[in-house]
């Protein structure tokens, strides 16, 4: 039922539960793979953690620099006919159903530029006739006449529906498995399109391959044994490394937050665990953007920025728009922790010795 | 002092290049500028925010005394891609000068050799001063010089990784064959490593990761100038040959009747 390359192979899966010795000797590793990648993920290494911290530091700064780039994301609509456990949007949730019209997403892509910001990812949710695959590409040409940088979260598209959402200025997508889990999986998606584990987790794949720049990819931290997500999504992201060649990978981080519903996570994943995830990837992957929102607390984000992440999001509504003047606030997916303005956060960022780059990509690759 | 640098028919008194794109703020990027001497520096145009100036490096950079900017097409995948980017970055910089950068794969960055040469041809005729970034590649180089590049910039070793040199040995057949300056670009992580590239005959060298990231960038800019000043002139000075064999004390060849 699986795909093949999802499974670690054995020994890497035994690593989770490494020695000291063995998350000692993965640490010193100059090529780690995904054995060295798991045992850094282990209890073990956890008594590791601020030389990890160290490698982690030094590693983004080789490859990204003293600099953070920055993106906003705007929540397009709210409809949705998913029923995730987990979410805000959930259909049997929210009362207050909202989808903003052309007039709407142009004042608030209006809004959002007069900021300062040159990214902007747009979410959606599931797939409805109030928010269906034409009302997300025409919000991508308007935000691409807009912004240099564009990209999606929404719901997994075919590989038709990705090109032409990849030629109308689209440069890449954001589609988290939330877990890789298959009976986890079952369990928490009740009902809709979503339920379809297969089709969604080769979705990034279909995105790529129609011409997608970049494909994000994550999990949903908190409804599964944490380190056995983490050795999966690294699966992922090397099957794909290896799949599509021109693909760039990024992976993010997001723990489940309070959200309409109270939904409980089974397997709630603390700030030393978190940042343990982030810092093995950083170790194995060096080169992989890693990123981190606002769902984490002001001092966590500026405590991780460089050290491991290397992209952030900032000053975040998870209502749908509510960046312009006078909008009506619906309730949001899930409530932010980190609500501090662009000109707070990037004084924090500077105040650590990292440059916010807001620009880092240009319309003309288009 | 080493002696004068000349690129597209333009001479330049240091063979130190500069890149932009990782340093903390745009004042210890101007401070470490100004330490290394450097007078050609590179900018990406994916970094370039024409729209909102304050967001801009250019500004600054353009206001350098004695620099001449080098826009880079960082970013673009495809020869298609490179040449509108060099065409708006030469728009933008008013610069001649462009360096030719097409990395498809964005996690490890290397250059694509088909792209880059069909690039390279087009934006000669355009009437670039083309620098192409380049695999170490001794065939490819004199491809790309046979095509009219003003150099080529062959890497040491992945960008940002500070593996120094590890393409020695295709250095050398670059710059024993090249009619065009050699400009070692990428991989360097100390100023040994731009010090051994000058002695060993490459022209100049490109840093940027190695200074960015230092803890003081402007100190490591100076050393870094210091270093590709040693390495030339130990290059003029002759550089003892390095071998493993002793001196013979009893010669082998002495029943030889002459």
């Amino acid at each position: 039922m699986l795909p093949d390359w999802l499974e670690p192979p054995p020994d890497a899966l035994a690593r989770l539960d490494a020695s000291k010795r063995e998350a000692a000797e993965a640490l010193a590793c100059d090529t780690p793979g995904i054995r060295e990648f798991a045992a850094l993920l282990s209890p073990s290494a956890g008594v590791l953690l601020e030389a990890m911290a160290r490698r982690a530091r030094d590693a983004t700064g080789r490859h990204f620099g003293k600099t953070i780039s920055l993106y906003v994301p705007l929540y397009l609509s709210n409809f949705c006919e998913g029923g995730c456990a987990y979410c805000g949007f959930a259909s049997d949730r929210t009362h207050v159903r909202r989808a903003l019209d052309a007039g709407e997403i142009d004042a608030e892509l209006d809004a959002l530029a007069a900021k300062g910001f040159e990214e902007v990812l747009l979410l959606t949710g599931e797939r409805t006739t109030h928010a269906d695959f034409d009302y997300v590409r025409d919000a991508v040409a308007r935000a691409a006449a807009r912004f240099h940088l564009v990209t999606v979260e929404s719901f997994a598209m075919t590989a038709e529906e990705y090109g032409a959402l990849a030629r109308a200025g689209c440069t890449g997508i954001t589609l988290y498995q939330e877990t890789y889990d298959p009976d986890v999986y079952a369990t928490v998606h009740r009902w809709g399109p979503k339920r379809d584990y297969r089709s969604r987790i080769e979705a990034p794949a279909r995105a790529l391959g129609a011409g997608m720049r970049t494909a994000g990819l994550g999990v949903l931290l908190g409804l599964a044994e944490p380190r056995r997500e983490a050795l999966r999504l690294f699966s992922h992201a090397e099957h794909l490394r290896k799949e599509h060649w021109k693909g760039g990978i990024a992976v993010s981080f997001p723990r489940i937050r309070p959200q309409r519903g109270d939904f409980a996570p089974p397997y709630p994943v603390r700030e030393e665990l978190l940042a343990q995830l982030i810092f093995a990837f950083r170790i194995a992957c060096p080169d992989l953007p890693l990123v981190l929102s606002t769902r984490e607390r002001a001092e966590f984000r500026d405590g991780m920025a460089g050290v491991g992440i290397s992209r952030m999001s900032v000053e975040s509504r998870t209502t749908v728009g509510g960046y312009r003047e006078g909008a009506e606030g619906t309730s949001g997916q899930f409530e932010v922790c980190d609500n501090r303005d662009i000109r707070a956060f990037c004084a924090a960022l500077r105040g650590k010795g990292l440059q916010p780059v807001f620009k880092n990509w240009d319309a003309v690759f288009r | 002092m080493t002696a004068p640098f000349t690129l597209g028919g333009r001479t330049f008194a240091s063979r130190l290049m500069l890149g932009t794109g990782k340093f903390s703020d745009v004042q210890v990027m101007l401070n470490a500028i100004k330490a290394s001497g450097a007078q050609l520096v590179t900018v990406a145009l994916r970094r370039i925010n024409r729209e909102r100036l304050e967001d801009d490096i250019l500004g600054p950079l353009a206001a350098l005394p004695d620099v001449t900017l080098v826009p880079n097409t960082s970013g673009a995948m495809d020869a298609k891609e490179a040449v509108k980017a060099a065409l708006l970055g030469r728009e933008l910089s008013r610069s001649p000068f462009v360096k030719l950068e097409i990395h498809p794969n964005p996690h490890h960055l290397m250059p694509d050799p088909i792209e880059t040469y069909e690039a390279a041809r087009i934006l000669v005729k355009e009437g670039f001063i083309v620098l192409p970034y380049m695999q170490a590649d001794p065939v490819l180089a004199k491809r790309l010089s046979d095509i009219g590049c003003a150099a080529v910039m062959p890497l040491g070793s992945a960008i940002g990784t500070g593996h120094g040199l590890k393409t020695l040995e295709m250095l050398r057949y670059i710059v024993r064959e090249s009619t065009v300056p050699v400009i070692v670009d990428a991989g360097l992580r100390a100023p040994s490593d731009a010090a051994a590239a000058i002695e060993l005959g490459c022209d100049a060298v490109l840093v940027n990761s190695a200074i960015a990231a230092a803890a003081d960038p402007a100190a490591m800019a100076h050393a870094f100038a210091l270093a590709v000043q040693a390495g030339y002139e130990a290059r003029g000075a002759g550089i003892m040959p390095a071998s493993d064999a002793a001196a013979a004390t009893s010669p082998l060849t002495s029943f030889l009747r002459s």
